[in-house]
Parts: C-alpha cells; sequence; structure tokens
C-alpha cells in the first residue's frame, strides 16, 4: 500500500517537472520573439505575447497548487522535499521572467513609431540573445539535473551585465547629442533593464538546480558566515539537509 | 458369478457408448473451431485423425497469416519512420500506440519542442472527441521553423478507433511563398516609380513654354529613362547569369579581380571619401571563374559596403585560402544589417530600408547577382553583420589552383598559372 502511494508522488513529481518545463518553453519562446518583434516595432506579436501571458499565469497557478498537494499530503521527505520546494520556486522565477517579457512588448507599443538609432539596436539584438541562451541553459540544467551548466550561466550572466552598462551609456550618448528623446530614452533604458533582471531570474533558476540536486545554496556561505560570528552553535537538524 | 459378470458387462458396455460419445462431441467442437477459423473445412472429420488432421491445417494457416500481419505491420511501421512528418496515434482509450522517430523529439522534449508537444496532445483529445483540428505554430525554437498540427479521427466506421496527428514543418514552403508575392510586388513598385515620374514629366513639358525650364525637365526625364534601364540591364544580367550554368572557367587571380573592382566602384567611393583597403587581398590566391562575373559580383558587393558606410569611413577586402575554397570577403563599418532581414538581402528588390535604399540609387538588384555567380561557381555567399557595426559579405569559391595560405609550401604558387606581375 504504502509503496503504492510512493509511486502515485512521484508519478505527480514527474508531471509538475513537465509543465514546469512547459512554462519555461513559452517564456524563452516568447523572450526570443520579443525582441524580434521590439526591432521590428511588430505591434501584433506583441499583442499576441502579453496576451499570452495569462496562459503562463494560470499554468504557474495549476502547478503551485499541486506543489501544495504534493506537499500537505505526502509530507515528502529529503530529495523529495527539495524536488518540490525547487518546483514551487522555478515557477515563481519562470512567472516573473513571462511578466517581464510582457513589460518589454508594453514598452514596445510606448515606443512605436520612433526610430531607434543602429548601435542601440544592435545591442538590444545581442542583450536579447544573450538572456534568451541564459534562460534556456537554466532550463537544460533542471532537465538534466546538471549543476555544472549553472557555472556557464553565471558566465554569460557577467557578459549580460557588461552588455547593459554599454547599452545605458550608449542611450546617454545618443540623449546627450540629442539624437534619442527622452520619452524614447526612459522606454529604451527601462527594456534594458527588463532584460537584465530576466538574466538575473536564469541565474537564480540555476542556483535552485544546485540546490536541488545537491542541497547546497550560495546563501548557504553567508548563513554559515553568519554561525561563526554568533558562535553559539545551536545545532538543530533542518528537515531539508542531506540527501 | 454370473450376476458379477453381467454387472461387468454392462458397466464396460456404458464405457463404451460415452468414450465413443465423447470423441463425437470432441469431432464435433474440433470441427467448430475450424469453422470459425475461416480457413475452410466444410467436411466433418469422421475419425479423430481426420479431425487432428483439420486443426493442423487450420494452424498453419493461422500461423502463415499472423506472419503477414507481423511483416505488414513492420512495413507500415518503416514507412511512418520514412516519412519526413512526426505522426502519432491514440487508440480508442487515448492511450499513445504509434510515434514515429520525427514526432520522437517532441516527447519530453523541452524549450519549443515542449510547446510542440503540448498543442500535439491538445489536438489529439480533440480529435479523439470527433474534432479534426489543425494549428499553426510559429516557433522562435532555435531553430526557427512553422508547424502545422492538423489531427483526425480514426474510426472503424461505427465507433471511435482513435486518433492520429501529423505535424508538418512548413516553415520552407511560407518563405518561398513569401520571396514570391515580394518579388512581384517589388519589381511593379521599382519600375512604377520611374515611369510615373516620367509621365508627370511629360505632362509638364506640354504645357511649358519657357526652353530653359523645357531643357531642366527634359535632363530630369532623361535621368528616370536611364534609371529603369539600368534596372532592365541588372534584370537581363541576372537572367542571363542564371541562364549560364556552366560559365567558362578559367584560373583568375584573385588580386586581379579585386583591383578591378575597386576601379569600377571608384566614382562612388571617391564622391564619399571612402578608403577600401585590399592590403590583406594576397596575389597568391586563385580561383577558377568566369573573370567577367567574378568582378561584377566583387564590385556589388563594394558598391554596396561604400553606399551604407559613412562618409570618410573604411572598406576592407581581404581573402583567405584553404585546400579546397578560397574566400573574399568584403568588411564595412558601415549601419548593418537588422538581423530579421540578414537572410533575405540577396532576394531580387529586397530591400531592408526603402527610404533610404532609392535614395542610394541601387537597383535592388546587386546582391542577387552576387548570388547567382556564386551558386554558378559551386561556391557560395555569406552575410555577417551588426547594426551599428558594420557587416561582412563572404564569397567562397572553389580554389583554383590549390595554394593556401602561408603554411602551404611557395612550390604551390608557382605550379599555378603566371602571376600578371603585381
Amino acid at each position: 500500500m504504502a509503496v503504492e502511494i510512493r509511486k502515485g508522488f512521484h508519478q505527480s513529481l514527474d508531471e509538475v517537472g513537465h509543465d514546469i518545463v512547459r512554462l519555461a518553453g513559452m517564456v524563452t519562446e516568447a523572450l526570443g520573439k520579443a525582441t524580434e518583434a521590439l526591432l521590428a516595432g511588430d505591434l501584433r506579436v506583441a499583442e499576441e505575447i502579453i496576451t499570452n501571458d495569462d496562459v503562463i499565469d494560470a499554468l504557474t497557478l495549476d502547478i503551485e497548487e499541486r506543489c501544495y498537494h504534493l506537499l500537505t499530503l505526502q509530507q515528502p521527505m529529503a530529495t523529495d522535499l527539495r524536488q518540490v520546494v525547487t518546483a514551487l520556486r522555478l515557477t515563481a522565477e519562470i512567472e516573473r521572467s513571462g511578466d517581464l517579457v510582457a513589460n518589454i512588448m508594453k514598452a514596445n507599443r510606448r515606443m512605436y513609431g520612433r526610430e531607434v538609432d543602429p548601435v542601440l539596436r544592435g545591442l538590444i539584438k545581442r542583450l536579447g540573445e544573450q538572456v534568451h541562451r541564459s534562460f534556456q541553459l537554466a532550463i537544460d540544467a533542471y532537465v538534466e539535473r546538471d549543476e555544472s551548466l549553472a557555472a556557464a550561466i553565471d558566465d554569460i550572466d557577467d557578459d549580460i551585465d557588461e552588455l547593459h552598462v554599454q547599452y545605458i551609456q550608449a542611450i546617454f550618448e545618443r540623449h546627450g547629442e540629442g539624437r534619442a528623446a527622452l520619452q524614447l530614452s526612459v522606454q529604451l533604458a527601462m527594456v534594458g533593464r527588463f532584460y537584465e533582471r530576466i538574466g538575473d531570474h536564469a541565474v537564480n533558476i540555476g542556483e535552485r538546480v544546485v540546490y536541488m540536486v545537491t542541497g547546497w545554496l550560495p546563501e548557504h556561505s553567508g548563513v554559515a558566515r553568519q554561525a561563526v560570528r554568533k558562535a553559539d552553535g545551536d545545532a538543530g537538524s533542518s528537515p531539508l539537509g542531506g540527501g | 458369478m454370473e450376476v458379477l459378470l453381467a454387472a461387468v458387462a454392462v458397466v464396460l458396455a456404458a464405457l463404451v457408448a460415452r468414450s465413443a460419445a465423447g470423441r463425437r462431441h470432441l469431432q464435433r467442437r474440433v470441427h467448430e473451431l475450424v469453422q470459425r477459423s475461416e480457413v475452410g473445412g466444410d467436411r466433418h472429420g469422421s475419425s479423430p485423425q481426420a479431425s487432428i488432421t483439420d486443426l493442423e491445417r487450420v494452424t498453419s494457416a493461422v500461423a502463415d497469416e499472423r506472419d503477414q500481419a507481423r511483416a505488414g505491420a513492420a512495413r507500415l511501421a518503416q514507412a511512418l519512420a520514412a516519412i519526413p512528418q512526426g505522426v502519432v496515434v491514440w487508440d480508442e482509450d487515448g492511450r499513445e500506440v504509434l510515434r514515429n522517430p520525427a514526432a520522437v523529439a517532441y516527447a519530453s522534449g523541452r524549450h519549443a519542442d515542449a510547446l510542440v508537444e503540448q498543442a500535439v496532445s491538445e489536438l489529439l483529445g480533440a480529435a479523439m472527441e470527433g474534432r479534426p483540428q489543425r494549428r499553426t505554430l510559429d516557433l522562435y525554437g532555435p531553430p526557427r521553423r512553422v508547424l502545422l498540427i492538423s489531427a483526425f479521427p480514426l474510426d472503424d466506421g461505427e465507433e471511435g478507433a482513435g486518433a492520429i496527428v501529423v505535424v508538418d514543418d512548413v516553415s520552407e514552403r511560407g518563405r518561398l511563398e513569401a520571396m514570391r508575392r515580394d518579388f512581384v510586388a517589388n519589381i511593379s513598385h521599382e519600375l512604377k516609380t520611374p515611369v510615373g515620374a516620367m509621365g508627370l514629366l511629360a505632362d509638364t513639358i506640354a504645357s511649358e513654354d519657357d526652353p530653359a525650364v523645357t531643357r531642366r525637365l527634359a535632363h530630369r526625364m532623361t535621368g528616370e529613362a536611364l534609371r529603369v534601364g539600368r534596372i532592365i540591364d541588372d534584370l537581363l544580367d541576372l537572367t542571363r547569369i542564371e541562364a549560364e550554368e556552366a560559365p567558362r572557367r578559367e584560373p583568375v587571380g584573385v588580386r586581379t579581380v579585386v583591383d578591378e573592382a575597386v576601379e569600377r566602384v571608384r566614382p562612388l567611393s571617391g564622391a564619399r571619401h571612402i578608403l577600401v583597403d585590399t592590403d590583406e587581398v594576397r596575389p597568391g590566391h586563385w580561383v577558377r571563374a568566369d573573370e567577367r562575373q567574378l568582378v561584377s559580383a566583387v564590385a556589388n558587393l563594394l558598391e554596396n559596403a561604400c553606399k551604407y558606410s559613412d562618409e570618410g569611413s573604411t572598406v576592407e577586402v581581404r581573402s583567405r585560402a584553404d585546400a579546397t575554397s578560397v574566400e573574399i570577403s568584403v568588411h564595412d563599418h558601415g549601419i548593418g544589417i537588422p538581423g530579421r532581414d540578414l537572410e533575405r538581402v540577396f532576394e531580387r528588390f529586397y530591400r531592408v530600408d526603402r527610404a533610404r535604399s532609392r535614395g542610394t540609387g541601387g537597383t535592388g538588384l546587386g546582391l542577387a547577382i552576387v548570388r547567382h555567380v556564386a551558386t554558378n561557381h559551386q561556391g557560395q555567399v555569406s552575410v555577417a553583420s551588426r547594426e551599428g557595426e558594420g557587416s561582412v559579405f563572404t564569397l567562397r569559391l572553389p580554389n583554383g589552383v590549390g595554394s593556401v595560405d602561408d603554411e602551404a609550401p611557395r612550390v604551390g604558387e608557382a605550379a599555378g598559372p603566371v602571376a600578371t606581375g603585381r
């Protein structure tokens, strides 16, 4: 009997995993198309992406609900528990990224009809490509349970941050020379910020995958330092620890 | 004693009668089986041996049919594996019973594939309820593709027997269609503009008395006529190059070709103060080509590079060779080409930015000519570009004499045709 219940649990967990991959698929697709639509001033695709964000939100809620069921009805421990908790965290990260993509498309609407300098367009394209790559990589890491991919995401993220700085600098220059109106410049800067944030979410997903596989989080180093500082070792065992 | 004997006789008689009845019963069942198997056998086995023979006949016939059915199923599976479309079949309970290799990638796929799988099961679900459906998925990927997914219910005449879905990649179809549509629209537009202008100018001249104004208008008419003439010349040129599948080929020095092409664009580069730097073109590189066609291709690349660069900037021409091919590349530091236009710039009359292109006086056929020259020489042309940074067009042709860069022995060059002394 107990074996049967466990099997049900793992089946449900697998289904949750598949749906997370599907959710992420929607966001990566939207992200790639968004960059194109932004550069082409394509409002039809913009509407499509903004509308589709509701589908992403609905699936997010559905996945979350199922995770709560798994937690309360099955009370998983160790690896199982880490998987459910990771699923919950990942869903939130992916959903937020979807919102940011929709935000980029809303900016696209506000920028409609205004000409953007080729240098800025080139930088937007590169930002878009790198963020897309890093988000795909994060999902690859999750599907393959491969924590080493997370390191690659960090590298791309450094590149994204640098591109973002360059991009903001270029906007300032164009604006200073009177080649970009204030309104347009602000929209452009926000778009850059949205991309950069999606990149950060990809990094978070990578970290959560490392946690799921190894039980380790970057924050643990900070926690350990804090514990040493406090120096009163109350070693209560966490239900999440160990594997 | 007699009583005992009589009793034994009665028992024996009963036993014999029963076994005879049992045998007849068995034979009847065998006969029924034979008839049910639909492989013939009308005659009633009159003895146990006959019944056994019947049974053997039936068994081997059934085994044959089973083998045939297996071979048939295997053939169908192979046929489904060979077609490029993805096929998934569900049985009447919604269980997956078949998925051909082209559709395997979607199952438990990630990124865009996860969305394809989602659509596949949604459409199969609808088809199970008797509603055939189709949906077009425009996927960013990479790879970028457009998939047409169609699902149909299967039934055996009265009730549902499952459903089938077919996933077809229609990206190429859509691309060709767009190309054809745009070509017709573009060529009409390119010809209409100067012809319309000529009509207007002629109208004005007809009602103009001032000879000075008439002269000026006539001069502008000549300009428009020349423009139409140029477009038609280029179209004829392109048609000729397209038709000439195997052009005359002889070893041509890359240096010679580049120098001639630079000479040809000198009026344009001079007017825009653009320096064409050809220092990186090696005298030792040779290709087998029709020299006239090749010069026209390189000149077209140079012309574009000069047009889309800022005044006073530099355009570089470089050449590289390996054992099988020679690359001639033209680098500019101009405005660059947006990503979505990159693969289409080689189409006839395709314009990235209409307003700007017409201002440059081009005919819209330059890059189409370059591509056809490359194809005619079993070569190819490619482009890499970043907006705001510039573009690199690379023409790759088969190596004329097999001389390669530095690592190659100098003897390789001596074996080639006599250099033109540069």
